[in-house]
């Protein structure tokens, strides 16, 4: 019998933390009788088409972009890459709610301009909303996969006649196959799991049927149901786990400088999905501030949600780096990995009653910052697993061999050299775990503290009532402190560039 | 922001002159509802579950009351009403009890917990507070709030609306309703008490053919106010708040004549844990000053004494509210899937 790597055990370890909460999904769903209503058929439908059609959406938009921001010289880069990243830093359901609100007749946009402008609805609407704050997670997996590629081949294939655009799609995409699956897998989870940006919209999907048997007190029934939709999640990470990789050397990658109305062009072409994406909810926000006024906010929500975030965030990162590992070094290891995913593809409440239950087997962590962390930590950990993994999946394996026959312990080799050359995967992993737990709120309100009130519960506190004008304070809060997160996200690209340039 | 919630607790309970609004309940209150200055001060620590958002204006009344009472130690925990019911009812069964008040948003919750045994019986001095349609023994009805029509006012006059909920679909008018809302399903559950399975269930039908869907009752009244449909079906408080922020909106409230349509719904405290505590914290609530504070900035329908009713309300005496005991609204189950039937969930 052949050793097992390292990582294994405590990849194993994590994966079966992560079912715990399935665990006890099963328990409660025992009590249910009814096991598949003829009727969720069309809801299963509309489910399937909404994530499609996001990651389809996601994909579209995040490639491009991926393209332009890491393979075109652009004047202040970082600005347009952070730009472009940014609605990472938007929940879903504020852009949702702001459409819901600017379009259709009788709304903002109307009231502004009078011009009648089509209601947001349905699936088209819903899509291409989910579409516009999923993307980044495209357009970052895509670009982490780009920039560890070396333009040799491209070059190549230009020197041999082939036109810049035939080459990026024969010979650039298909190597970054990964990195576009892993982003468009994120989406069409996230696609899957979002209650609140379908609702607001207007269209059934499976997580709204969840929903409304949960709050008619059928806990068994919506347990019964989350742990179909965990079927369909399941199926989804089998689907991804089929596109293969490629190892490839590291070197310099490609660097395109276009004219000056080839640059406007292109930076033209980001418009929308900028005007989209971010001004118009922005705009919203400020015109209800400017409105409404703050309402009896307080300073200390913030913190709160800052404070537990980069909890989440760090203990992420540690708990992903063996999991990732063990993706990378064989098969079982990959098992593990995907058991990991399960959580970002259930519906929030589900899983914060589930860890309830969790809580409750272990009274001194019942309703601590420690379990809330551990709740965000099993929710989003796919984020940080993914990003290290794609990063990772790119280190030449030779240079750890170096490393080793040179005299490095296993330990050292890691310390010295697959660490640093991951760094940039730590960072975006830890950013994008920190985003999420930020805008987090059924398992916050669940498992947080007695009296822990954060940016997001306090928004969802305004907006039940009613007073959505005093959504805009912690609305416009909750997107300045993930701007930060996203900063120093690129801030840690920043130092690697630096490094191979 | 600290000094507004200051000034908010000031004019609550302290200096009564400061709010005119206050004051003149105060003057013409009736004998029996209790003013915060006969309580007993609280002392010790309680634990609630507060089953509402609410937009900081429950959290001006808890703020006043932690103020009154310096020796008095409340910790407040916020959630979805059937998410909080949820865990109140898992705590229990593994032996961890932190709770020791529920205060939910409908009478269902209050329905599964008391159904859980967890419910304990209250003072009956405190019970004999409110009217008498609203008195429970193991829970106290803080608020009611009323099923109402919100209507377009461009679109429509009040004449046209049928007075009758079973005539609605009839009626020719493009309605929305928000069939997962919590409200809705009690409201349902009334019409199945009220008129029978059969019924409800036709009714259900014909109204699926007619009605638009939305996510909440918020949602139906802002697209009753842009004109999206005609009529809506929602609690009353959501379009007296949209009037406040909107005081030109389009929308009106008109409401039907004894039946399901015009239900009176609470929300509800209770007690988790024996001792004088809760049943006196609970007795701050029922107070003049609550009542009226709440009634007055957050539209809902006061339930003690002769405390005026929300501005752009009429008085429940003038509306012909159906008679159903509200503990009876709990049993969801055979609602939701008549519901299902019909095609409306």
């Amino acid at each position: 019998m052949t050793r097992w790597p390292r990582s294994y055990p405590f990849a194993l370890i994590i994966a079966l933390i992560a079912l715990i909460p399935v665990a006890v999904l099963a328990t409660l769903a025992t009590d249910s009788a009814d096991m598949f209503d003829s009727r969720n058929l069309q809801v299963l439908n509309n489910t399937l088409l909404l994530m499609l059609l996001t990651a389809f959406g996601s994909i579209v938009i995040g490639v491009p972009l991926a393209i332009l921001t890491t393979y075109v010289y652009l004047p202040w880069r970082r600005f347009w890459v952070v730009l472009l990243a940014a609605p990472l830093a938007l929940p879903s359901y504020l852009g949702a709610f702001t459409f819901y609100a600017a379009f259709g007749p009788g709304g903002e946009l109307e009231t502004i301009s009078g011009i009648t402008t089509p209601r947001f609805n349905g699936l088209i609407g819903t899509a291409i909303v989910m579409a516009l704050y999923t993307y980044p997670f495209v357009l970052l997996t895509t670009r982490a996969s780009l920039a560890s590629l070396d333009a040799g081949q491209v070059n190549a294939a230009r020197t041999l006649g082939l036109s810049l655009f035939r080459s990026i799609i024969l010979v650039v995409l298909p190597r970054i196959k990964n990195g576009i699956a892993a982003g468009s897998l994120l989406a069409a989870l996230y696609a899957l799991s979002d209650f609140g940006t379908p609702a607001i919209m207007n269209f059934d999907t499976f997580t709204r049927v969840i929903y409304v048997e949960y709050n008619a007190f059928g806990l068994s029934q919506a347990a019964m149901l989350s742990l179909q939709l965990m079927v369909i999640v399941g199926l989804v990470l089998i689907l991804e786990s089929r596109v293969k990789g490629t190892q490839e050397q590291p070197g310099r990658h490609l660097m395109l400088w276009p004219g000056k109305w080839q640059l406007g062009l292109m930076l033209a072409s980001t418009l929308p999905v900028v005007l989209m994406a971010i001004f118009l909810p922005l705009t919203i926000f400020f015109l209800w501030l400017w409105r409404d006024g703050s309402g009896n906010f307080e300073i200390t929500y913030a913190w709160n949600s800052a404070h537990a975030s980069i909890l989440a965030a760090i203990f992420a990162v540690v708990v992903a780096l063996p999991v990732a590992y063990a993706a990378i070094q064989g098969k079982a290891g990959r098992i593990m990995e995907r058991i990991t995913y399960i959580g970002f593809g259930v519906p929030g409440i589900v899983m914060g009653t589930a860890l309830v239950y969790v809580g409750l087997k272990l009274p001194f962590l019942y309703q601590t910052l420690g379990l809330l962390v551990l709740a965000y930590v099993l929710r989003f950990l796919p984020l940080a697993v993914g990003t290290i993994r794609s990063t990772s999946e790119g280190i030449d394996s030779s240079l750890v061999n170096a490393a080793r026959v040179l005299g490095a312990s296993p330990n050292e080799a890691f310390k010295r050299v697959t660490l640093p050359l991951t760094m940039r995967g730590l960072v975006a992993g830890a950013a994008l775990v920190f985003l999420e737990a930020m805008r987090e709120l059924p398992a916050t309100l669940l498992l947080g503290p007695t009296g822990f009130e954060t940016l997001a519960t306090y928004l969802w506190r305004v907006y039940e009532a009613g007073y959505f004008g005093m959504a805009a304070v912690p609305g416009l809060l909750l997107i300045l402190i993930s701007g930060l997160g996203l900063a120093l996200m690129f801030s840690g690209e920043k130092w690697n560039e630096l490094k191979q340039l | 922001m600290q000094r507004r919630t200051f000034l908010h607790s000031m004019a609550l309970f302290g200096a009564l002159g400061v709010c005119p609004s206050l004051l003149a309940n105060s003057v013409s209150g009736s004998a029996n509802a209790i003013s915060v200055e006969q309580l007993p001060e609280l002392k010790g620590e309680l634990t609630l579950y507060l089953g509402r958002g609410e937009g900081g204006l429950y959290e001006d009344v808890l703020n006043a009351i932690k103020k009154r009472n310096p020796s008095f130690k409340l910790n407040i925990r916020r959630g979805p009403t059937a998410a909080l019911a949820n865990a109140i009812v898992a705590e229990a069964k593994a032996g961890v009890r932190r709770a020791d008040l529920f205060w939910a948003v409908d009478s269902g919750a209050i329905g599964l917990v008391s159904g859980a045994g967890l419910a304990q019986s209250l003072p009956k001095d405190l019970i004999s507070q409110l009217k008498p349609e609203f008195q429970f023994s193991n829970w106290i009805p803080v608020t009611g709030r009323i099923r109402t029509l919100p209507y377009n006012t461009e679109r429509l006059s009040a004449d046209k609306i049928p007075d009758n909920i079973m005539e609605l679909p009839e009626s020719g008018l493009s309605i929305g309703w928000a069939p997962a809302y919590a409200s809705f399903q009690s409201f349902v559950t009334a019409m199945r008490l009220i008129a029978g399975e059969n019924a409800t269930a036709d009714w259900l039908k014909r109204m699926n053919d007619k009605a638009t869907r939305y996510a909440g009752e918020l949602g139906v009244v802002m697209a009753v106010e842009r004109g999206e449909v005609d009529l809506g079906l929602a609690n009353h408080y959501y379009t007296l708040r949209l009037k406040s922020g909107k005081p030109n909106a389009r929308v009106n409230l008109a409401f039907t004549q004894n039946d399901a349509g015009c239900l009176v719904n609470a929300s509800g405290i209770v007690a988790l844990k024996e001792g004088d505590l809760a049943a006196n914290f609970i007795r701050y609530l029922l107070t003049q000053e609550v009542q009226s504070y709440l009634a007055s900035e957050a539209y809902e329908i006061p339930l003690v004494g002769n405390v005026a009713p929300p501005k752009g309300l009429p008085t429940l005496d003038t509306i012909s509210p159906p008679k159903v005991d509200l503990t009876k609204l709990a049993d969801l189950r055979p609602t939701l899937s008549l519901m299902r039937k019909a095609g409306v969930l």
